[in-house]
C-alpha cells in the first residue's frame, strides 16, 4: 500500500511539473477541507460525534478525505472546523497526518462563527491562505480520484481564457438508479459539451419536470447537453478569486456566474470513485462500496491510516477480520463483512453485508444483514438487525428485532424482547427545541434525558432522518403522461425537511448577496440574476421567494443598528435600502398573490419585532409610494379576518389605521375621478 | 413493397409570394428543372418505382417530367386549404404499407437509406431527416438592409448517439423556461439539446400512424402537430395501462378516448417476425438486460446530416441559395444532360463560367459574360451583357450592354438596352426601360413596387 501510494503521489506531482517545463516550479498544491456540513442530516448521531469523524468501515470519514488529498499530490491542507472542532483536532493530531513524515501538512482553522461554506471561503480570502489554484472538499468525501488531469485542464483553461474560469467541479458518471445516487443530492446539469462549461446546475429534489431558463440557449453555444447521469463528488478545483468575490456561485451556478464574467467548468470521471456522504443513505451505500473494494486502494486491509489497531486480513467473499476476533461455533460470515479488532461473536450467528467495529460483543444466534455497528456495541442473543446503524456503546438486549432503517445513537440501551418498527431513531439527546422541522418527535415517548446508562424500554422516536432507500427507488417506475400526484408517492417526511433547511440556507445566501450588493454597489439587474440562480439552485418557489426577500430586506437594517433598536432609526436606515432595491421587488412581485405574500412577510416581521411596530405604517407607505405594493392589496390584507390575536393587535396600531384610512379615501377619490 | 412514397406538392409557397404568384411552387425552375423533379429524382435514385404525388390539377397539366417511375397523381381542389396531415388523410385508402412522406421543396443529396435504415433497425414509429441550417450567405432581393425577422427556433433533444429523438419544442410554445420531463432523463440521462437544425420534412412513418391520423381529425399538420405528438408519446404510458381500479362507467368512457390514443393503433407483428428481436443478440441500448428495443412502443429517430446538400426551397433567399448549389448536385448525379444544353447558341464559349447552366434554344451574343448563373430555355441575350449570380427563367430577352447582378428574372421579362440591375426580383412579363437602373427592388405585377 505504502509503495503504491507514494508512486501515485510521485506521478501526480511529476505530471503537474511536466506540463510547464520552462517556468518555475508551480507552488505547492493546497487544499481547503471543510470539516463541517452546516446541516443536520446526521442528527442525532452528529450530536455525539462530528460528521467528519463518523466511522466508515471503522475509519473516520475525514481520514478518507485526507488520504484522497494526499494521494492526489496536495502538500498543504487547511482544515476548517466548527462543530466539535476540538474533537476533530484531537483526532487528527493523533493520526499520521500530523507526523513529521507526512507529505501533506495539515493546518487547522477553527471558528464557531461559520454558518455556511460561504463564510469559510470569505475567511480563506480574509486570511489569504491560498496562493494558487486549490482543491476544495468537505470532510465527508470518499474518493480515489487522481485530480491531476482535471487540474491540468483547469490550469490550461485559466491560461487560455485569462482567468474567466474560476472553478472546475468534479463529477462521477453514474446512471440513474445507481445505488450511490441519493435523491436528496440528485442533480441535473446543463453543460456546453464543446468546452465542458457548466451552464446550469439544479438539484432535482423529486421534481417531475426540470426547468431550464431560456437564457441558456440564447448564446452561441451550439450543443447544450443536459446530463442526469452525474454524481457530484463535492470536490472542486478553485481559483483564488473564487473566495474573494463570488463565493456564492458554489451553491448557485448558473446565470450569475456567467454575467459576472466567470465560468465554471466540469470534469467527469468514469473509472474512478468519488462520493460525498450527505446522509445515512449515502453512508450505507459508500460503506458497502468500500467493503466491496470499489474505492481501491482505499480498502480496509490496506490500513492507509497506519493505525496499529486497524490491521485486517482479507479473505474471499470480501471478509475482513481484525486482530483477536473470535468467532463462535457455527457462526457464518457470508459475504462483505468487516470485523474490527477485539470483537467476540457467539455461536450460530449469520452475518452478511455488515461492518462491526472494535471490541463489540455479539451473542448467539444473532442475525445481522446490512448492519453498521460502531465500537463497543453489545448485542445479546437472538437479535435480528437489518440495514441499521448502531452507534458506539449501544446495548441491544435479547430477542430485539430491528426492522430496516433504524438508528440507535450512542449509549442507547434497547430491549429485551421488542421489535423496532421500520425507521425508528433512538437517541439520548432530546430533540432540540429550536428545531421546528423535527416536530414529529413526540414528547410522551419517554426519552430519557439523563446521560447515565439507563434502561430504555421501547423508546421510539420516529425521526426525519432515516434510511429509506427502497421507497425512493421504486417510485420512478410508474411514470405517466397524466402525472400522478406527488404526494401519494412520498409517504414519509423526508422530502419536507431538507426543503425547510434549504429555505433557511437560501435566506442566508440572499442576505449575503444583498450585503455584497450594498458594499460593492452592484446593480439591481445583476442582483436579480444572482438571486434567480440561487432560486434555481435551491428550488425555491415564487411565493417563498417573495417572503424570503421581504424578510431579508426588512431585517437588513437590524444588523447595522445592532443594539439601539428604535423605530425612528430603523426606518431611516431602511428607507434608502428600499429605494435602492425597488427594481428587485418589482421583478418578483407580479401577481396579486405575490403582493399578499410580501405583506404577510412584512406582518410577520413586525410581529416578531414589537418595538418597531410603530413604523409599519411608514414602511407600508414607502412600499406604496415606490409602487411596489398596490393599494387594493394592502386594503385587502388589512381586512383579512382570520388573523391571529397578535395580528389584530397590529392592525389596531393608530398610524396604520390612519394610513389605511388615507388609502381608502384616496381610492374613493380616484374612482370618483374615473367616473367623471 | 416496404414503403409507399408520398410527395406533398400542393402547398402554395406562402413564404415567397413574389415568386409563386406567377409560377406555382412545384414548378419553380431550379437549375432549369421544376422543383418537384428533385424529390422525385431522390426517390428514383433510391429505387422507388411508384410515387403518389398530391398536387393541384393545374400543376399537373403544366408539369413535364422525365421519370421512369409510375406517378400516381392525387388532386386537391384549389379552394380547400388542406394541411399536410389532411392531405395524408385524404389518400389514406391508397396507403397499404409504411410511408415515406416528403415535401416537394426538398433538394438533397442525402443517402435515403440512412433515414430508412434507422427506421428499420429500431422498428421505429418515425424517422426523419434534419440538417444543420446554414446562414444564407446573401440576402434576398428587396431585403438588403432590412432586419431579418427573428425566427422561432426549434429545440431538438437527441440522445448520446445523436439518433434517438427525445424532445422537440418550438420557442413559440415556451415561456421563459425549457421544461424536460424527468422520466425522459431517467431513461436517457444524457440529452443533447440542439438548436439551429432544419427539418427537411422527410418522414418515414408506420402505417398505423396513418390509421391514427384518420381517426384524429383535429391534426392538420405533420410538422407542427403530428411529429411533436409522436415525440411526446414516446415516454408516456398507454391509457389502456393506466386504467386500473376505475369503476365501470369511467372505464367505458376511457375506452372511447383510448381509441384516439396512438398506442391502440400499434399492431402486433405477424407471428413469424415477432420473436425475431428477442432472439437476436443485438440491442439498441446497453447497461441493462431489457428488451432488444428500448422500452416504449413509440420510438422516434432522426438522421442529422453532417455534410452534403440539403435545403428546402420555401423562401426567396433559399430559392437563390438552392440555385447556387444545384449545378454541383447535378454534376454529382452524373446526368447525361450537360450543363449547357446542346441546342444553345453561344458565340463566346469562353465567357460562360463552368458553374453556369444554360437551357435549350437560348441565344447568347458576343462578348457576353455569364458567371455563377442559371439561364432558362428560349432566352435571347444580346451582346456585351454581363450576368453574375443571376437566375434567369425562360424566354427572357436581355438587350445589349445590360449589367445584371444577383437578380432573379422571371419568365418572358424584357430588359432593354443598357439597364443596370442589382439585387432585384423582376416578375414575369415585366419590361424594364432603356438604361433603367434598379438596386435592391422587387418589381412584380402591375408596376407595383414593394417598399424597400
Amino acid at each position: 500500500m505504502a509503495a503504491r501510494g507514494s508512486a501515485k503521489r510521485g506521478a501526480g506531482a511529476g505530471g503537474a511539473r511536466g506540463s510547464e517545463p520552462q517556468e518555475e516550479p508551480p507552488p505547492p498544491l493546497q487544499a481547503v477541507l471543510v470539516a463541517d456540513s452546516f446541516n443536520r442530516r446526521f442528527f442525532p448521531i452528529s450530536k455525539d460525534r462530528p460528521r467528519a469523524l463518523l466511522p466508515m468501515a471503522n475509519v473516520a470519514m475525514i481520514d478518507y478525505t485526507l488520504e484522497f488529498l494526499t494521494a492526489t499530490g496536495v502538500e498543504e491542507t487547511f482544515v476548517f472546523c466548527c462543530w466539535k472542532s476540538a474533537e476533530i483536532k484531537e483526532h487528527l493530531q493523533r493520526s499520521k497526518w500530523c507526523r513529521h513524515t507526512s507529505p501533506n501538512t495539515v493546518r487547522f482553522v477553527t471558528s464557531d462563527l461559520y454558518r455556511s461554506l460561504g463564510d469559510v471561503l470569505r475567511d480563506v480570502d480574509a486570511k489569504s491562505l491560498v496562493r494558487s489554484d486549490f482543491i476544495l472538499v468537505t470532510g465527508d468525501v470518499v474518493s480515489n480520484l487522481n485530480v491531476s488531469r482535471a487540474l491540468e485542464e483547469h490550469k490550461l483553461r485559466r491560461k487560455m481564457e485569462k482567468n474567466v474560469s474560476v472553478m472546475t467541479m468534479i463529477f462521477k458518471e453514474s446512471s440513474p438508479g445507481h445505488h450511490a445516487r441519493c435523491k436528496e443530492d440528485d442533480i441535473v446539469i446543463a453543460m456546453d459539451s464543446a468546452t465542458n462549461r457548466v451552464l446550469h446546475y439544479q438539484r432535482t429534489q423529486g421534481l417531475k419536470r426540470f426547468r431550464f431558463p431560456m437564457s441558456l440557449f440564447q448564446n452561441s453555444i451550439e450543443n447544450v447537453e443536459v446530463r442526469h447521469d452525474l454524481l457530484d463528488c463535492h470536490i472542486s478545483i478553485c481559483s483564488p478569486q473564487v473566495s474573494s468575490a463570488h463565493q456564492r456561485i458554489l451553491n448557485s451556478i448558473g446565470v450569475a456566474s456567467l454575467i459576472l464574467g466567470n465560468q465554471i467548468h466540469m470534469h467527469v470521471t468514469t473509472e474512478e470513485y468519488g462520493a460525498h456522504i450527505c446522509n445515512l443513505l449515502m453512508y450505507e451505500a459508500v460503506c458497502s462500496d468500500i467493503i466491496r473494494r470499489w474505492v481501491y486502494p482505499l480498502t480496509p486491509e490496506m490500513n492507509f491510516t497506519d493505525d496499529k489497531n486497524q490491521s485486517y486480513t482479507h479473505s474471499k467473499h470480501n471478509i475482513y477480520r481484525g486482530v483477536d476476533v473470535s468467532l463462535g461455533h457455527g457462526s457464518m460470515l457470508k459475504e462483505n463483512v468487516l470485523i474490527g479488532q477485539g470483537t467476540v461473536i457467539g455461536s450460530n450467528c449469520s452475518i452478511m453485508n455488515s461492518v462491526i467495529g472494535q471490541n463489540c460483543r455479539i451473542g448467539n444466534e444473532v442475525m445481522l444483514d446490512g448492519a453498521f455497528l460502531w465500537d463497543g456495541v453489545h448485542i445479546a442473543d437472538n437479535v435480528q438487525i437489518q440495514h441499521s446503524v448502531i452507534c458506539d456503546e449501544v446495548e441491544v438486549k435479547e430477542k430485539v428485532k430491528l426492522k430496516p432503517h433504524c438508528v440507535l445513537s450512542s449509549q442507547v440501551v434497547v430491549g429485551p424482547d421488542i421489535t423496532l418498527s421500520e425507521g425508528t431513531v433512538i437517541s439520548l439527546h432530546p430533540p432540540d427545541e429550536e428545531e421546528e422541522d423535527d416536530d414529529q418527535f413526540s414528547d410522551d415517548s419517554g426519552v430519557n434525558k439523563e446521560e447515565s446508562k439507563v434502561k430504555l424500554k421501547g423508546t421510539s422516536i420516529s425521526g426525519s432522518m432515516l434510511l429509506g432507500r427502497p421507497a425512493m427507488l421504486s417510485e420512478e417506475e410508474s411514470e405517466s403522461d397524466s402525472d400522478l400526484s406527488m404526494g401519494s408517492e412520498e409517504p414519509d417526511s423526508r422530502a419536507a425537511s431538507p426543503q425547510l433547511d434549504d429555505i433557511k440556507v437560501f435566506q442566508n445566501e440572499v442576505l449575503g448577496t444583498l450585503q455584497r450588493g450594498e458594499e460593492e454597489n452592484i446593480s439591481c439587474d445583476n442582483l436579480v440574476l444572482e438571486i434567480n440562480s440561487l432560486k434555481y439552485a435551491y428550488n425555491i418557489s415564487l411565493s417563498e421567494m417573495m417572503q424570503v426577500l421581504s424578510k431579508v430586506i426588512l431585517e437588513f437594517p437590524l444588523q447595522q443598528l445592532d443594539a439601539n433598536l428604535d423605530s425612528q432609526n430603523y426606518f431611516s436606515a431602511l428607507l434608502p435600502l428600499l429605494k435602492n432595491w425597488t427594481p428587485l421587488f418589482k421583478n418578483y412581485i407580479k401577481r396579486s398573490s405575490d403582493h399578499l405574500n410580501a405583506l404577510f412577510a412584512i406582518e410577520e416581521f413586525f410581529l416578531e419585532h414589537d418595538s418597531l411596530c410603530t413604523s409599519i405604517a411608514k414602511v407600508l407607505m414607502t412600499f406604496y409610494q415606490l409602487e411596489i405594493l398596490e393599494e387594493d392589496v394592502i386594503l385587502n390584507w388589512f381586512s383579512l379576518r382570520d388573523t391571529s390575536d397578535k395580528g389584530k393587535q397590529l392592525r389596531k396600531n393608530q398610524r396604520l389605521q390612519k394610513f389605511i384610512q388615507w388609502l381608502e379615501e384616496a381610492e374613493e377619490e380616484s374612482s370618483d375621478g374615473d367616473q367623471d | 413493397m416496404e414503403f409507399q412514397a408520398v410527395v406533398m406538392a400542393a402547398g402554395g409557397g406562402s413564404r415567397m409570394t413574389d415568386l409563386t404568384s406567377s409560377i406555382p411552387k412545384p414548378l419553380l425552375p431550379v437549375g432549369n428543372r421544376p422543383l418537384l423533379w428533385y424529390p422525385l429524382n431522390l426517390l428514383e435514385r433510391a429505387g422507388f418505382e411508384e410515387v403518389i404525388v398530391i398536387t393541384r390539377k393545374e400543376i399537373q397539366k403544366m408539369l413535364n417530367l422525365d421519370t421512369k417511375m409510375k406517378l400516381d397523381f392525387v388532386y386537391i381542389s384549389d379552394n380547400v386549404d388542406m394541411g399536410t396531415a389532411d392531405s395524408l388523410r385524404h389518400i389514406h385508402q391508397k396507403i397499404k404499407t409504411d410511408v415515406l412522406v416528403l415535401s416537394c421543396d426538398l433538394i438533397t443529396d442525402v443517402d435515403l437509406y440512412k433515414v430508412v435504415d434507422l427506421f428499420r433497425t429500431h422498428d421505429a414509429t418515425l424517422s426523419m431527416l434534419m440538417k444543420k441550417a446554414h446562414e444564407p450567405t446573401e440576402v434576398a432581393p428587396g431585403q438588403k438592409g432590412k432586419k431579418k425577422p427573428v425566427e422561432q427556433r426549434d429545440f431538438i433533444g437527441v440522445d448520446d448517439t445523436g439518433k434517438r429523438l427525445l424532445f422537440m419544442a418550438n420557442e413559440a410554445d415556451l415561456d421563459e423556461e425549457l421544461v424536460i420531463k424527468r422520466s425522459i432523463l431517467q431513461k436517457h440521462p444524457r440529452m443533447h439539446i440542439r438548436t439551429g437544425l432544419m427539418d427537411a420534412h422527410l418522414y418515414c412513418l408506420k402505417k398505423y400512424v396513418v390509421d391514427f391520423l384518420v381517426e384524429n381529425r383535429t391534426i392538420t399538420s405533420l410538422r407542427s402537430e403530428l411529429i411533436p405528438h409522436l415525440v411526446r408519446k414516446q415516454f408516456s404510458v398507454p391509457t389502456s395501462l393506466q386504467q386500473g381500479v376505475d369503476n365501470k362507467d369511467e372505464g367505458r368512457k376511457k375506452k372511447e378516448q383510448a381509441s384516439l390514443d396512438i398506442y391502440s393503433f400499434i399492431k402486433e407483428d405477424n407471428s413469424l417476425l415477432k420473436p425475431a428481436p428477442d432472439n437476436s443478440c443485438w440491442n439498441d441500448h446497453r447497461g441493462d438486460m431489457n428488451e432488444t428495443l428500448h422500452e416504449g412502443k413509440v420510438r422516434c429517430y432522426v438522421h442529422i446530416m453532417k455534410e452534403g446538400l440539403c435545403c428546402r426551397v420555401n423562401t426567396l433567399a433559399l430559392y437563390i441559395e438552392a440555385n447556387r448549389q444545384v449545378p454541383k448536385l447535378l454534376l454529382n448525379l452524373g446526368l447525361e444532360e450537360p450543363l449547357v444544353h446542346g441546342t444553345a447558341q453561344i458565340t463566346d464559349r469562353g465567357m460562360v463560367g463552368s458553374d453556369s447552366i444554360i437551357g435549350s434554344s437560348t441565344q447568347i451574343g458576343e462578348k457576353t459574360s455569364i458567371k455563377h448563373s442559371i439561364i432558362g430555355s428560349a432566352c435571347t441575350i444580346k451582346d456585351k451583357v454581363k450576368i453574375t449570380n443571376c437566375i434567369i427563367m425562360n424566354s427572357v430577352t436581355i438587350e445589349e450592354g445590360c449589367c445584371l447582378q444577383g437578380s432573379v428574372i422571371c419568365n418572358n421579362a424584357v430588359i432593354e438596352k443598357g439597364a443596370d440591375i442589382k439585387d432585384c426580383l423582376i416578375g414575369s412579363d415585366q419590361r424594364l426601360e432603356t438604361k433603367a437602373k434598379h438596386v435592391n427592388e422587387v418589381i412584380v405585377g402591375t408596376e407595383q413596387l414593394m417598399e424597400i
